[in-house]
């Protein structure tokens, strides 16, 4: 019967699970830097990280549990080691770690600390619906005047929106570090690619002072820029800010008859 | 029938345990960074197309689509957006290229020009072209070199030698900090590097812009980089058309290499955390700015920005960051306000100041009121220091000290500082006793030598209001030396006025927010530097109880762990034949 080869399943588990972490810890922030082509490493979010520590855990016992075998082999790596040196010297490891770890997690959970706050942000709140009917008064003008318009707003855009937003409309202004919620980046295609005009024209407008309560306003610093710019010089703006962005907005869905 | 059961109830219990722990644990560490993305000096050039008449043509159309908003459409940094900046675009018609690997007076090589255009230009409005590939930043570089006619007469243009530096030492570090002085880099950098010399506020340069020396303490903005290399390469090659001359000529080049080692060492990165943890003191809070138990705890740095979001808008602020640290003890809180500044010229209307603003309530969750002077639902407490208005009350004290009878100064020092700000409302009922009797408090005890600040309340920038004097319960006390300003701000945790004043509780995330005016840059009222939410936390001392309940937890999974091994170990599961 002590002929039977030990099972290492259970180390196996620990260390899939210890991997899974590693790469969600560590090397994910690095592949997204280079995916997103950011030049800093992006965090997973605690959360983000704790469901798929669960998963990975559940997984990983769904798997030893698949069938009698297998988790009787599991559960067999508690059984003695006889003269398996490095079973005895795992099953040790572990015997140990499982309640330092406990204890661990016990003391930095009570001790009293500062959760870090969390913060979100909701991308695209709902249009209003004032602002769902308004036109650009520029949509159906000739050619010639677009162009002109649109000249007339980048020169607009660099005046006052640069300063956040960036000379590439990118969200790295000269002031964009200042405000804890970046600045958008106008060149991402999940920004203003992603919405009508109209919103673009709700957000300069009213700015973040004129946003819902889930959107965090008191975060936002985006002016109200309804105290200086008239509602044509916005409309310029767009226009403008579209081009210095190098993408389009979502053109509204035909009318439903 | 019985072991099936059996199996199961490990199998959850297993489940749970482990998906516990990993629970707490994520839990634990919540991920709070702020990024800071300075644009940094890229050495790097790639892709070198030669200069035909057809890669300026192609440069001229991309400069007219990106360049010429700041730069003009006749190159001579006169564009459109011109005025809004500073500093102002390069002048690409004159010689005035600062960030050059040749000589003092010459133009830069193509490959400068590449760098800076790669790179962007920290502190400026120049952005890194990482949208522009690497052939249409070498066209544009072709066209801008159109606009000085001076590129194409002295086509040689020679790199300064930058190789052969000594690493840094101790030695080198001191040596150089000689020759900081030696060689007059402190009439301009002023003592400590802070950009504050002797002839730092007489340079102008033309339209009246003074020459500002950068200040060396802050590595983020050390324009050209901030390695050894990048300073060496300044001091050596000068920044043109500017007071900063070559030093070639006049250290040896391992002199400058000293000097380099010493400016990197004064410089610091920033260092910003979203939570700014209150230290809990026995006895005594600090005596003052300088009170050497302040260096003993670390400070956090805001990046600042101008304030942009009432009208009218400030677009170039002379601060940049801040740094703050905090310390409580049973009764009052206390701040410390650091920030560069290169003046110390404060009259009436135009003083440095700083103010520190709470909302004046805690909300649930992550409500707060708008970061920029609250809203009208939701207010904001300011605790507003005037280095003005302080020198003021500290001669007032003075003489009152001095003849030691009761005059009534107080009043109309209220006065003056109700017609600082506008927009305040119906703060005018200054009585003067209580003027006086806040100034005598202050002097007593704990706070020697500081004033009375003002406490405001606002919600939204145009309903500002002054607290009324009996709720005035912060004091205030500055100190500026060597280009820096230190001011200590302290407050009760817990006033009275529950409805107007943030009341500092332990364990709580308060959110605090600052501003900063420079005087000398005309800066007042909605003119100022800002900084959006960040919060403030009163660090609470580990109670014993923590201890025990990790020791029991550590007990109690050793029980646990035991026993499910002994079950195991009793009824092993049968391993199945097949």
């Amino acid at each position: 019967m002590s002929k039977k080869k030990n099972s290492y399943s259970m180390m196996m588990v620990i260390v899939s699970v210890l991997i899974v972490f590693a790469i969600i810890k560590v090397i994910a922030p690095y592949v997204f830097m280079i995916l997103l082509a950011k030049d800093h490493t992006m965090p997973t979010p605690s959360t983000l990280l704790l469901w798929y520590m669960i998963l990975a855990i559940l997984a990983c016992l769904v798997y030893v549990s698949t069938s009698d075998l297998k988790w009787a082999n599991f559960l067999s790596f508690i059984l003695p080691a006889g003269d398996d040196k490095l079973k005895l010297l795992f099953q040790k490891m572990i015997v140990i770690s499982i309640p330092l770890l406990v204890g661990w997690f016990v003391y930095s959970g009570t001790v009293p600390g500062t959760a870090s706050p969390v913060e979100l942000r909701i991308q695209h709140p709902t249009l209003l619906q004032e602002f769902e009917k308004l036109e650009n008064p520029f949509a159906h003008a000739d050619e010639a005047t677009k162009r002109k318009c649109i000249e007339e707003g980048k020169h607009l855009y660099q005046q006052n929106c640069r300063p956040c937003h960036g000379s590439k409309a990118d969200g790295n202004g000269p002031f964009a570090n200042a405000f804890r919620l970046r600045p958008i980046n106008f060149t991402d295609p999940g920004t203003i690619a992603t919405v009508v005009e109209n919103f673009a024209f709700w957000r300069i407008k009213e700015g973040g002072p004129g946003l819902p309560a889930v959107s965090t306003p008191w975060d936002s610093a985006m002016p109200a820029w309804k105290d200086v710019l008239t509602d044509t010089q916005i409309w310029k703006i767009i226009m403008g800010e579209y081009v210095t962005a190098g993408v389009q907005a979502r053109q509204r869905e035909e009318m439903e008859h | 029938m019985s072991k099936i059961k059996y199996n199961l109830f490990l199998r959850s219990v297993l489940i749970c345990v482990i998906a516990g722990v990993f629970a707490i644990m994520c839990l634990g560490e919540g991920v709070a960074q702020t990024s800071q993305l300075f644009r940094v000096y890229k050495k790097d050039v790639n892709g070198k197309i030669p200069e035909t008449s057809d890669a300026v043509a192609a440069g001229k159309k991309i400069y007219e689509i990106k360049c010429y908003y700041c730069h003009g459409i006749k190159g001579d940094g006169n564009g459109s957006d011109a005025p809004r900046l500073d500093p102002k675009p390069r002048n690409f018609t004159r010689d005035e290229y600062k960030i050059r690997s040749t000589g003092q007076g010459v133009l830069p090589t193509d490959e400068d020009l590449f760098r800076i255009i790669s790179s962007g230009v920290e502190g400026t409005a120049m952005p890194f072209w990482n949208t522009l590939t690497s052939a249409e930043r070498w066209q544009v570089i072709y066209y801008i070199k159109t606009f000085n006619s001076e590129f194409k007469e002295k086509a040689e243009r020679s790199e300064v030698a930058i190789a052969g530096g000594s690493a840094s030492s101790p030695d080198s570090i001191k040596r150089g900090q000689k020759l900081f002085k030696e060689a007059k880099c402190i009439l301009c950098h002023g003592e400590d590097g802070r950009g504050d010399g002797a002839l730092t506020t007489t340079l102008k340069k033309q339209w009246d812009l003074p020459f500002k020396a950068r200040d060396l303490t802050q590595s983020w903005m050390f324009k050209g980089g901030n390695t050894k290399e990048d300073i060496y390469r300044t001091v050596t090659t000068g920044l043109n058309e500017t007071p900063m001359g070559s030093y070639a000529d006049y250290l040896t080049d391992e002199d400058r290499w000293h000097l380099s080692h010493y400016v990197k060492s004064i410089s610091h990165d920033m260092k910003t955390d979203v939570v700014l943890k209150s230290k809990l003191v026995d006895g005594n809070l600090p005596s003052g700015p300088e009170d050497a138990a302040w260096g003993t705890i670390d400070a956090v740095e805001l990046p600042l920005a101008g304030q942009i979001v009432a009208s009218p808008r400030f677009w170039t602020p002379s601060t940049n960051s801040i740094r703050i640290k905090s310390l409580y003890n049973g009764e009052n809180i206390a701040f410390l306000l650091e920030w560069d500044d290169r003046t110390n010229e404060q009259d009436e209307i135009y003083s440095d100041a700083v103010a520190l603003q709470f909302p004046t309530k805690i909300y649930e969750g992550q409500q707060k009121p708008y970061f920029a002077m609250g809203d009208s639902g939701k207010g904001v407490e300011l605790l507003h220091w005037r280095a003005y208005d302080e020198a003021v009350l500290a001669a007032q004290r003075t003489e009152d000290d001095g003849i030691k009878t009761e005059t009534d100064g107080g009043d109309d020092l209220e006065e003056e500082e109700g017609t600082d700000d506008a927009g305040v409302e119906g703060s005018e009922a200054a009585t003067e006793q209580e003027v006086e009797e806040v100034i005598e408090e202050a002097a007593k005890e704990e706070f020697k030598g500081f004033v009375t600040i003002k406490e405001m309340n606002a919600k939204g920038f145009k309903r500002l209001s002054v607290q009324p004097d009996k709720s005035q319960n912060s004091k205030g006390k500055g100190l500026w030396k060597n280009g820096k300003w230190q001011v200590m701000i302290t407050r009760p945790l817990i006033t009275g006025d529950k409805k107007i004043d943030v009341q500092f509780e332990k364990g709580k995330l308060i959110p605090y927010a600052l501003a900063v005016w420079d005087g000398s840059n005309s800066e007042i009222k909605g003119q100022k530097a800002i900084s959006s939410w960040y919060y403030l936390t009163l660090e609470m001392t580990t109670p014993g109880s923590v201890y025990i309940y990790a020791i029991v937890a550590v007990f109690m999974a050793i029980c646990i762990q035991f026993w499910v091994v002994a079950r195991i170990r009793r009824f092993p599961t049968e391993i199945p034949s097949e």
